[in-house]
């Protein structure tokens, strides 16, 4: 009765797949850190070495708990526990590994299926990178204002955007991606399901074809991955600090600095007889 | 003898720079330093200390607030005792985006006056960049996690940095132990000439795939415990329940020497506040 529902795995397992994922992908995401990116102006030739481990996850488990354990390990092993979380930035990388590795999961009904692997690894790795790469364009568009005055700029990004893209995925996207997810797919399929304590995927098991519903939700949540990138990249003065400060800033910054000094000397007080309180009582 | 030396020298190079001391780093950067200045404040405090330091800085081009800002920083990182490696990963990562600009306009007959705007943006990164290690690496996970609760972040992303400390060197030294079965089983290919030498290059990264296989098979063995272990806990109830979370929360306090922090580094931005609309 229960391996009948379409809901293939239980809430417990798909923390399972989360944990493994997030584990998996995020020392794979700690060795990529340390080696050094080659970046020329603003565009980089970031290389997903390592981008075939939630991508085979994904095709064998829950897409979805896969996809934000991939994430979620590369936020929190290669960007907090190596301190260069880099603030909003993040959330671009966050949500374009979200979606590619789910789009690919969801792609696959039978992971022994050879060729639909390697279509649906192939289609989420580009994916991943088609997006990061509009990213990048939008943001050179917004960051420099008179985009289409300066002569040959728009010509040369694109092409320089173009060429990194072009060159990730053929590089990269077919040596680190496609034959790895190609050899480690069927290898696995069968073997590491008991593992978790489940059947393996099959027809019946399915999830499902990919509903526009889907599709909709990955737009909305790209469409905020770039709005995200943008806040975090451009020197956009939100908030106008400055003009603030020409008007009337001398007064109201030495009443700041007058009111700050004051609070540190009465903290300093009262921590200096907070302590010799304590110390007799010790 | 010249030779030897140089023999010796990249031979502890290469010794340094081995998954051992990777694991050590990041084991000493998590817990190393839990009894630092840094990591004795409150969690709460000093987030809302980086989302101020690390965000208002991008905002701002005025060359005296960003030099404090970054001065602020660079005393909070040496306060917080950092580990060498990242911060060499920091020094590569600003050199990366805003360093090697200044090498090129020099290159092509840029005079000094190219510095100033450069050094407006490097202070920018370098600045934000401080911040977050200071707070990131300076904190212990498990007060990092607790104070990231407080403001309402889920408990996944929480338990995920507490689980990730704890499990990384273990994933590490087992990924370590797979690959040297590997290298002991394996037949490298010759790699004097340069075709060669391309084969091995091939063949190691072949081995580092393969080598995720029986690591894939041993994690999932070991997160089924470990999600087995939780659900006996009662996690997944526990995750949601209010008063548990209160419970966990209850060791955070804010101490006089938070007050103290927080007033110091207000100080300091209102100096600097101060001398840019003065000068």
């Amino acid at each position: 009765m229960e391996l009948t529902k379409k809901q293939a795995a239980t809430q417990s397992q798909k923390l399972m797949v989360f944990v493994l994922t997030m584990a998996l992908y995020g020392l794979a995401t700690l060795f990529t850190e340390l080696i050094p990116k080659f970046q020329v102006g603003i565009v980089e030739f970031s290389v997903e070495y390592f981008f075939f481990i939630p991508l085979t996850l994904a095709m064998l488990f829950d897409p979805l708990s896969a996809a934000l354990g991939a994430a979620t390990g590369e936020l929190v092993f290669s960007e907090i526990m190596l301190g260069q979380f880099g603030g909003l930035g993040e959330l671009e990388k966050f949500i374009t590994v979200t979606i590619g590795v789910y789009i690919a999961g969801r792609m696959v009904r039978n992971p022994s299926n050879r060729a639909m692997v390697g279509v649906a690894a192939i289609t989420g790795t580009g994916l991943q990178m088609l997006m990061g790469t509009v990213v990048d364009i939008l943001k050179v568009q917004f960051a420099v204002e008179d985009f289409e005055a300066v002569a040959g700029l728009p010509e040369s990004v694109f092409a320089t955007e173009g060429f990194a893209f072009l060159n990730d995925l053929l590089f990269s996207g077919i040596l680190f991606c496609l034959l790895p997810t190609l050899f480690l797919v069927p290898k696995l399929y069968g073997k590491i399901e008991p593992l978790l304590g489940m059947r393996p995927r099959d027809e019946k098991s399915d999830l499902g074809r990919i509903s526009p519903k889907i599709l909709f939700a990955c737009a909305a949540a790209f469409i905020a991955a770039i709005a995200a990138e943008l806040l975090a990249t451009s020197g956009m003065p939100l908030i106008d600090w400055e003009a603030e400060w020409a008007e009337s800033g001398t007064a109201v910054a030495l009443g700041i600095a007058a009111a700050a000094a004051a609070a540190v000397a009465v903290i300093a007080v009262i921590k200096v007889k907070y302590g010799k309180e304590k110390v007799p009582q010790k | 003898m010249e030779t030897k030396t140089k023999q010796k020298l990249s031979e502890s190079i290469l010794d340094k720079f081995s998954i051992d001391f990777l694991r050590s780093q990041v084991l000493k950067n998590a817990y190393g330093n839990d009894d630092t200045v840094i990591a004795r404040l409150d969690p709460r405090i000093l987030l809302m200390w980086y989302l101020f330091i690390g965000l208002v800085p991008w905002f701002v081009s005025n060359l005296w607030f960003l030099m404090a800002c970054f001065l602020l920083v660079l005393v909070t990182t040496k306060l917080a005792r950092v580990a060498g490696l990242v911060l060499l990963l920091f020094a590569v990562g600003v050199f990366s985006q805003t360093g090697y600009l200044f090498l090129v306009s020099l290159l092509f007959g840029g005079d000094t006056s190219t510095i100033i705007p450069l050094l407006i943006l490097t202070l920018k990164v370098a600045t934000c960049s401080l911040a977050s290690i200071t707070v990131f690496s300076g904190l212990d996970p498990d007060r990092l996690s607790n104070g990231l609760m407080w403001y309402g972040c889920p408990e996944r992303l929480s338990f995920s940095i507490s689980y990730a400390y704890r499990v990384l060197p273990m994933l590490m030294e087992e990924f370590q132990n797979i690959l040297l079965s590997f290298r002991m089983r394996g037949n490298p290919p010759a790699h004097e000439t340069f075709r060669g030498k391309v084969r091995y290059l091939f063949y190691q990264v072949q081995v580092v795939m393969h080598a995720f296989y029986p690591l894939m098979l041993n994690t999932a063995k070991r997160s089924r415990t470990t999600v087995e272990a939780l659900e006996i806990k009662g996690y997944r109830y526990a995750a949601v329940n209010k008063t548990v979370k209160k419970m966990k929360l209850a060791t955070l306090k804010v101490t006089y020497n938070d007050l103290l922090f927080t007033a110091v580094s207000v100080l300091w931005i209102a100096l600097a506040i101060l001398a840019s609309t003065l000068f």
